[in-house]
């Protein structure tokens, strides 16, 4: 028996290790970025809500920038090396698409956002399921590594 | 909002003004359903970002959600959130049709939104008279998602400086019918102003 997945709300940002579960529910323009060391078996999510931080920000895990470096900081001071860290991207969707006053699609933006720093830190992306129209949870396994992710009405899938 | 008072002040006031909104955006829902509702007490809270879905239900319940943005002076998002059943209910009266909330079609979709138009515009009018100004909205988009991911865009958009929301709520539901709903409004911190300035004296 797996252990309960633990929440990870907007804004919050968790690092737990195997046999843990970490789980993001009801996704929609936000992105959960998931970052795993296979060899520690730790494991780590921030939920992130907007692009980019504004300045003297005080909530770092909110915004994809901010967001991202701290939670690679963070894993890396736990103990992950960064060579085998895996980064897996979920969520990211236009939930709203019709709506006007969008010029920004919020969900697009958060993605390239996180995509950008992931890269500029060197941390390669294994898998995502990110974009379109619809909302997803994603439940990560820290065993292995694997995220579940289900949509409404959809089938489960895994990557 | 310094002190706990002053905090409950703001959140009676808000719940004040809400009630007015939906007490009108029930009344023509009701007459454009040919249904009688009555609404609940409008319940207004401040909530870090992530308790919110947990506050309104759960982050994975199915939701039919209408929002949209106001786009003058003003901002505050508005939503109106139909349960699944609710929303399945609805949309087969209106269209007369069988309804796969899974896939609706253009159609179905139009009417969804419709329905959040009629509901925000009326609920608008009647809280732009109490504090004697113009509220515009953008014409309303709708899905039926997880509650979750519905409420991710409002909150995006209220959130840029914030950490905390004022949210509040006013659930509707049919007397005879099985049929129930929800109106939501996340105002930003100068429409809160704004209504403090001037509602605020005459509590």
């Amino acid at each position: 028996m797996k252990p309960e997945p633990k929440l990870v709300g907007i804004a919050q940002l968790v690092i737990a290790r195997a046999p843990e579960q970490l789980c993001c529910l009801g996704l929609g323009s936000c992105i959960a970025v998931f970052l795993y060391d296979p060899i520690t078996k730790l494991g780590g999510i921030v939920h992130i809500l907007l692009p980019r931080a504004p300045a003297n920000c005080e909530r770092e895990e909110k915004y994809a920038d901010t967001g991202v470096r701290k939670l690679v900081r963070d894993m890396l001071t736990r103990g992950a090396k960064r060579e085998t860290l895996r980064a897996k991207l979920v969520g990211g969707a236009q939930m709203f698409p019709n709506l006007n006053v969008n010029v920004h699609d919020i969900g697009k933006e958060n993605c390239d956002a996180a995509k950008r720093i992931l890269r500029d830190l060197r941390i390669r992306i294994s898998a995502e399921d990110t974009e379109g129209t619809r909302g997803r949870s994603a439940t990560y396994d820290l065993d292995d590594g694997h995220v579940t992710i289900k949509m409404a009405f959809g089938p489960e899938k895994t990557i | 909002m310094e002190n706990g008072s002053d905090e409950s002040r703001v959140l009676e006031v808000i719940r004040e003004f809400a009630n007015v909104g939906a007490g009108n955006a029930a009344t023509a829902l009701a007459s454009f359903l040919d249904m009688e509702l009555v609404n609940e007490v409008t319940t207004c809270n401040m909530l870090p970002l992530a308790r919110v879905a947990h506050w309104l239900g759960s982050e994975e319940q199915i939701v039919a959600g209408i929002y949209t943005q106001l786009c003058g002076d003003l901002r505050s998002g508005i939503l109106v959130v139909f349960p699944s059943a609710s929303a399945q209910t609805m949309l087969k009266h209106v269209t007369k049709q069988e309804v796969d909330l899974s896939n609706l079609d253009s159609i179905q979709l139009s009417a969804l939104r419709e329905i959040g138009n009629i509901c925000l515009c009326w609920y608008l009018v009647a809280v732009s008279k109490m504090i004697d100004t113009d509220l515009v909205p953008a014409p309303p988009d709708a899905t039926v998602d997880m509650l979750g991911s519905v409420l991710s865009l409002p909150l995006a958009n209220l959130a840029i400086k914030v950490d905390t929301v004022i949210a509040v709520h006013t659930y509707f539901k049919g007397v005879e019918k099985d049929f129930e709903g929800y109106f939501l409004m996340l105002p930003e911190e100068r429409m809160l102003k704004e209504i403090m300035d001037k509602m605020g004296e005459n509590g």
